[in-house]
C-alpha cells in the first residue's frame, strides 16, 4: 500500500481538520465542534444531517483551528422527540459545563433550541440567540453570552444546489456577519443545508466549511 | 397515509385550496394551470410546469400575498383555447384576478385575446408582432438585442416604453413608464440561461432572476390578469427558473 493511500486509510476526517478528542479533553476556552445528526423535527427537510459528515469529508486543506477539537456526534433519538431534545441538552450542557465553547453542525434547527435550553442551564439565564442575518444585535456588553445561529439557508441561491429563495447572503456577507457577532458567544449551530452530491454539492459545501471556519474563529475569540 | 401527502393533495399552488370560479371572492386570485407543449424547437417540457409550481410552492412553503382558489388544471382537448378565454373573462367579470400558468405562449395569446383593449407589460425577450399591433401600448421588459429593425421601428413609432435586460441589471428598474392597470405576461426566457436554464427560450443575454422579481415587484400596478408561461422545468435540476417564477409571481401580486 502507498503511503497516500496509508494516510487515507489511518486518518479520521474532522471538522477542519482539528484533533478528535471527548468530553475530558475539552478545557475552558476550546472551541468544541459536534455533528448533529437530525433534520425531522423542527422545520424538516431530509438530508440535512449528512452536513456535518460532508463537512469532515471536505476538510482535508487549510490550517486546523490551533484552539478547537472535533467531539464526535451528538447523540440523537429523532423517533423519539422528547427523549432525544433532553439528551442533546444534556450533552450539551456536559460540554458548555467544561468552560468550552460548542458548535453543533448540521442537521435542522432543532439543535439551536436544545443549544439554548443548555445555555440557559449552564449560565442561569435566557442566552439571547444572534442570526446570522442580523436580527436583535444591537449593542450588546461584550461579556454577554450569546449563541450564534447560522442558517445556511440564508445563502443566496447561486451558491447552493437546491436554493430556497432567490436573494440571500453570499458566504463571504456571511463571515463578515459572523466576525461582526456582538457579545460573548459560548455557542452556535450551523444548520439547514442539505448538501448534494454533486458539482454544486461542492459549491455549497465549500462555502459552508469556510462558514465553520469563521464560526470555530469567532468562538475561539469569545467576547467581541 | 402520512399528513405531509395528504397535504400535498389537497392543496393547490403555494397552498390555495383547490376550488371553482363560482368559489372565487373579488379582489382574490383564480389560479389555473394550462399545461399546454411547444410544438417546436428542441427545448420542450411546459407542459409539466403548473404541477412542477405546485409541488415547489408545497416544498418551500410559500403562501401568497392575496387569497383565492386553485382551479386545477384546464383540460386540454376541444377547443381548450376558447374554454381559456371564456374562463378568464368569468374570472375578470367577478372582479378575481386570473393567474394563468402555462404552458406554452399560446396561452398567454388567448388571455390577451380575452383583454384585447388592455394594456399589457411583457417580459420577455423578444418583441412579439402581435403585442406590437394591440390597441394600447405594450411596456416591454427585458429585451435582448437580437430585435429586428422594423420591430424596433414600431415600438419607437408607438412610444412603447422598454427596457433591455443589460439595462435592468445595471441599474434601477422603477423608472418604467408603467399603466394604472394591465395584464402581465411573464415568459421565463426573459432570465439568462446561465443563470436559470429551465426555460424553453435559450437566452444568454437575459436578466438575473433576482433583477426579474424586482423590477416586477417595482411596478405600482394592478393586474387585470397574470399569466406565466415558458418555463420547462426539467431543463432546470436547481429549480432556479421554478423558483424565479414562484417569487416573480408574489411580487407581482402584491400589489394588486
Amino acid at each position: 500500500m502507498g503511503d497516500a493511500a496509508q494516510i487515507q486509510f489511518d486518518t479520521i476526517p474532522s471538522f477542519l481538520g482539528v484533533p478528535v478528542g471527548d468530553l475530558e479533553d475539552l478545557v475552558p476556552g476550546q472551541v468544541a465542534i459536534a455533528g448533529y445528526f437530525c433534520d425531522n423535527l423542527s422545520r424538516p427537510a431530509a438530508e440535512q444531517r449528512y452536513l456535518a459528515r460532508q463537512l469532515r469529508y471536505a476538510s482535508g486543506h487549510g490550517k486546523a483551528p490551533a484552539n478547537a477539537i472535533d467531539l464526535g456526534d451528538v447523540n440523537v433519538f429523532p423517533l423519539e422527540p422528547d427523549k432525544h431534545f433532553s439528551a442533546v441538552v444534556s450533552q450539551c450542557v456536559a460540554v458548555l459545563e467544561t468552560g468550552a465553547r460548542l458548535v453543533l453542525v448540521g442537521g435542522d434547527s432543532s439543535g439551536l433550541k436544545a443549544l439554548g435550553t443548555a445555555a440557559r442551564q449552564v449560565t442561569g439565564a435566557d442566552v439571547p440567540v444572534i442570526e446570522v442575518t442580523g436580527g436583535i444585535a444591537g449593542n450588546l456588553p461584550n461579556v454577554q453570552p450569546v449563541i450564534l445561529s447560522v442558517d445556511l439557508q440564508e445563502l443566496a441561491a447561486n451558491w447552493v444546489s437546491h436554493p430556497h429563495r432567490l436573494a440571500g447572503l453570499s458566504p463571504a456577507q456571511m463571515a463578515a456577519q459572523i466576525v461582526a457577532t456582538p457579545g460573548n458567544v459560548i455557542a452556535a449551530a450551523i444548520y439547514g443545508l442539505a448538501p448534494a452530491l454533486d458539482n454544486r454539492g461542492s459549491t455549497e459545501v465549500r462555502a459552508a466549511l469556510a462558514i465553520l471556519r469563521e464560526v470555530s474563529d469567532r468562538l475561539e475569540k469569545g467576547a467581541g | 397515509m402520512i399528513s405531509a401527502q395528504k397535504q400535498m393533495i389537497t392543496n393547490g399552488y403555494a397552498g390555495l385550496p383547490f376550488g371553482k370560479v363560482s368559489q372565487c371572492d373579488a379582489g382574490s386570485v383564480g389560479l389555473l394551470g394550462v399545461p399546454s407543449e411547444v410544438d417546436s424547437g428542441p427545448r420542450y417540457g411546459a407542459s409539466l410546469a403548473p404541477d412542477a409550481l405546485r409541488k415547489m410552492t408545497g416544498q418551500l412553503g410559500t403562501s401568497l400575498p392575496v387569497n383565492g382558489r386553485d382551479l386545477g388544471n384546464l383540460d386540454l382537448s376541444g377547443d381548450w383555447l376558447g374554454v381559456l378565454m371564456q374562463l378568464v373573462t368569468q374570472m375578470a367579470d367577478r372582479d378575481v384576478v386570473p393567474v394563468v400558468l402555462g404552458g406554452a405562449s399560446d396561452v398567454a395569446s388567448a388571455v390577451l385575446a380575452a383583454f384585447p383593449d388592455r394594456p399589457v407589460v411583457a417580459a420577455m425577450p423578444l418583441a412579439r408582432r402581435d403585442l406590437i399591433e394591440r390597441p394600447s401600448n405594450t411596456t416591454w421588459v427585458g429585451l435582448n438585442g437580437e430585435q429586428p429593425a422594423d420591430v424596433w421601428d414600431q415600438i419607437s413609432q408607438r412610444m412603447m416604453d422598454w427596457r433591455t435586460a443589460r439595462q435592468l441589471d445595471e441599474v434601477q428598474a422603477n423608472t418604467l413608464d408603467v399603466p394604472e392597470r394591465a395584464v402581465l405576461w411573464i415568459d421565463l426566457s426573459v432570465i439568462d440561461l446561465g443563470h436559470a436554464a429551465g426555460a424553453v427560450g435559450l437566452n444568454p443575454g437575459g436578466m438575473k432572476p433576482e433583477t426579474l422579481v424586482s423590477v416586477i415587484g417595482a411596478m405600482s400596478c394592478s393586474w387585470h390578469a397574470i399569466v406565466i408561461t415558458g418555463l420547462a422545468p426539467a431543463l432546470d435540476t436547481r429549480g432556479m427558473s421554478e423558483l424565479a417564477a414562484i417569487e416573480t409571481l408574489n411580487a407581482a401580486l402584491r400589489h394588486g
